[in-house]
């Protein structure tokens, strides 16, 4: 079990410094590798690799000031302003060592929560599936980066390629086109490598990217005193911001980074330091990110809800080893769910010991020319969709859903969300159709019981939130027009 | 344009949808979901058609990686198009070629051997290493 700890972890340090792989394609390309092993050795890898990307992003963010991986990308405004002043170290340490508290801490925490919350998941029946996955749904187009719409639009997307195949009511093809591989349905494999992997790619010229690498020597990598009592209360706040918003549905971890600089800036006695190299606007945002990251595994654990795409593949990977993630897991397979648990305890403090001595080595991957590179991760795709089914109707998928991710960059629209759409489909269509089924047709079911009446209540509110705030940007957009049109005349 | 493309997507796969029973409430059908789901890709898709300065306009978008991504995307799709065909040693030792001299210029002997190299390295890893099933093609290898 530590052997795949620590692979995952080493695999994803390496996938969070290299720019253009994140965590979710790394997780996908490498999904096949683990078909071998049994389910607890596989989840405990990959989760390694997710939760290693996080502390690998933040060294290229920090000495070269490209973001491995998109929750790094607040670590880069302060961490290389503290590279140029010489404390690169220091800020290398920061990174690390918030990093472990606040994984450490997210972990304490997922142990205490998760099973009570499986245990009350138990009384969930289909409408209240229901209702929880439609909360999912909103939540994240809620807490999208993008807009409401247009993250609703990518999840509508997502559930269509999720009603592909065979239906397991009836026994209709549903837009299958005669091709038998169809009649399972869309694989997440093929999808999420082509639009996270094959998608960055395919945006990435290999022109833009510059390879500058500057690695700090061991022994500056210490922080002073005063760097340390700075760091303290960062740490801590992104710790427990980070673990509350990585269990909401969404690009949590980044959200969470984004959030906790937002914080740090707004209690600092010293707001003018951001931007310039402080210590907090590193060692809040690293926290949080990792925090949030050991959140996220909340409702995947408990509930069997993927909360944002990087979920949804490692559920993948529980499902295709035999495990159905929910509920049952903590009860029915407690090897697999406290295996993973112990491993993220360990996982951690490995990367503490890994991260500071090796990031000299780590950064020297990053001389290996982008030209070179990427043939590599496009032949890595090819092999590792391919090996999931042995179908080449899924690399052919691939492809096309790599045209599609560029597509999608390039008018602004966020991917995430398609993903967490068609891994949810067939769970949130069979407990609409079984609620259905039960009520005779009766629609009030959703609003007759308590559980799912008050997820359904929650969803309105935000459904609500989000109306107001959007008139609120019209109104206010229309404001600034007729006063520009004003002083014109 | 976004908008209008989900519209078009949206309308084009309701065409299809035409054998699909949408069933009745007490007892829904194969394409209840697929319909239901594709009358909420038309709303939102009107939505942001009426909401189209959101997004960026076509001429604003930066289109100079595109004939990178074309070139890419052509190589990979020719050697997927022969890979169980020609097999896995041939058809990725050719994308890789491609991919380094072709698309990035590289010189063809460094090409080469940086692509004969990685693939037999990627052959001794998932083939004999990890003994996975990769496509044999017509010479066996």
């Amino acid at each position: 079990m530590l052997f795949y700890a620590f692979l995952g972890c080493i695999v994803g340090t390496l996938v969070g410094i290299l720019p253009g792989i994140g965590p979710l394609a790394g997780i996908s390309i490498l999904l096949p590798v683990t078909f071998g092993l049994d389910a607890t050795k596989a989840i405990i890898m990959l989760a390694g690799i997710y939760y290693g990307s996080q502390y690998g992003g933040s060294t290229t963010s920090i000495l070269m000031r490209i973001p491995g991986e998109a929750a790094s990308v607040m670590t880069c405004i302060d961490g290389y302003a503290m590279a140029q002043k010489g404390r690169a170290g220091a800020a290398l340490s920061i990174a690390a060592v918030g990093s472990f508290v606040a994984g450490t801490f997210g972990v304490v925490m997922l142990t205490l929560v998760a099973p009570p919350l499986a245990g009350l998941a138990l009384r969930f029946g289909p409408p209240e599936y229901t209702a929880l996955l439609v909360l999912g749904l909103v939540l994240l187009a809620y807490m999208s980066s993008t807009s409401l719409v247009r993250t609703m639009l990518m999840a509508a997307v997502g559930l269509l390629l999720g009603c592909i195949g065979i239906d397991v009511m009836s026994g209709h093809f549903r837009y299958s086109f005669d091709i038998k591989e169809l009649g399972d349905g869309i694989g997440i494999v093929p999808v999420a490598v082509g639009l996270f992997g094959l998608g960055e790619i395919l945006s990435t010229p290999s022109a833009t990217v510059t390879q500058k690498v500057v690695s700090p020597r061991l022994r500056e990598l210490l922080p002073n005193a005063s760097e340390w009592r700075l760091s303290a209360l960062p740490i801590a706040r992104g710790s427990v911001l980070g673990f509350f918003v990585g269990i909401v549905p969404g690009s949590a971890h980044i959200i969470a980074s984004f959030l906790s600089y937002a914080v740090e800036k707004r209690v600092s006695r010293t707001p003018e330091a951001f931007g310039h190299g402080a210590v907090a606007g590193v060692a809040g945002p690293e926290s949080a990110n990792n925090s949030a990251s050991t959140g996220a595994f909340v409702p995947m654990l408990a509930l069997g809800l993927p909360t944002g795409p990087v979920t949804a593949v490692l559920m993948a990977a529980l499902l295709i080893h035999g495990i159905p993630p929910g509920p049952q897991l903590v009860s029915e397979h407690p090897d697999v769910f406290w295996g993973f648990i112990a491993s993220m305890y360990v996982g951690n403090l490995m990367l503490l010991a890994l991260n500071l001595p090796l990031v000299g080595l780590f950064v020297s991957v990053l001389r290996i020319p982008y030209a070179y590179l990427y043939p590599l991760i496009v032949m890595f795709c090819i092999i590792g969709v391919y090996e999931v089914s042995h179908a080449i109707v899924d690399v052919w998928i691939m492809l096309i859903m790599g045209a599609v991710g560029y597509l999608l960059r390039k008018f602004d629209f966020d991917p995430a969300p398609l993903v967490l759409g068609l891994v949810i489909a067939p769970t949130f269509e069979l407990s609409l159709r079984q609620s259905l089924v039960m009520s005779g047709g009766d629609w009030l079911i959703f609003f007759q019981r308590p559980i799912a009446v008050t997820l359904l209540a929650l969803c309105a509110g935000l459904l609500v939130l989000a109306a107001v705030a959007l008139l609120r940007k019209d109104w206010r957009g229309r404001l600034a027009r007729a006063q520009a049109s004003g002083e014109e005349a | 344009m976004g908008g209008g493309a989900f519209i078009l997507i949206g309308a084009l796969v309701l065409s299809m949808s035409d054998d699909l029973p949408f069933g009745t409430l007490a007892s829904p059908g194969a394409g209840m979901m697929p319909k239901l789901v594709i009358g909420a890709m038309l709303a939102f898709g009107l939505v942001l058609l009426a909401r189209a300065r959101g997004g960026p306009a076509l001429a604003a978008i930066a289109w100079d990686d595109f004939p990178h991504a074309v070139r890419l995307i052509a190589i990979t799709a020719a050697c997927v198009a022969v890979y169980t065909w020609l097999g896995f040693i041939i058809t990725m030792s050719l994308l890789l070629f491609g991919l380094t001299c072709v698309v990035e210029r590289k010189p063809i002997i460094s090409a080469a051997l940086f692509s004969l190299g990685v693939t037999g390295f990627a052959y001794g890893l998932f083939r004999v290493a990890l003994k996975s099933p990769l496509p044999q093609g017509v010479l066996w290898f």
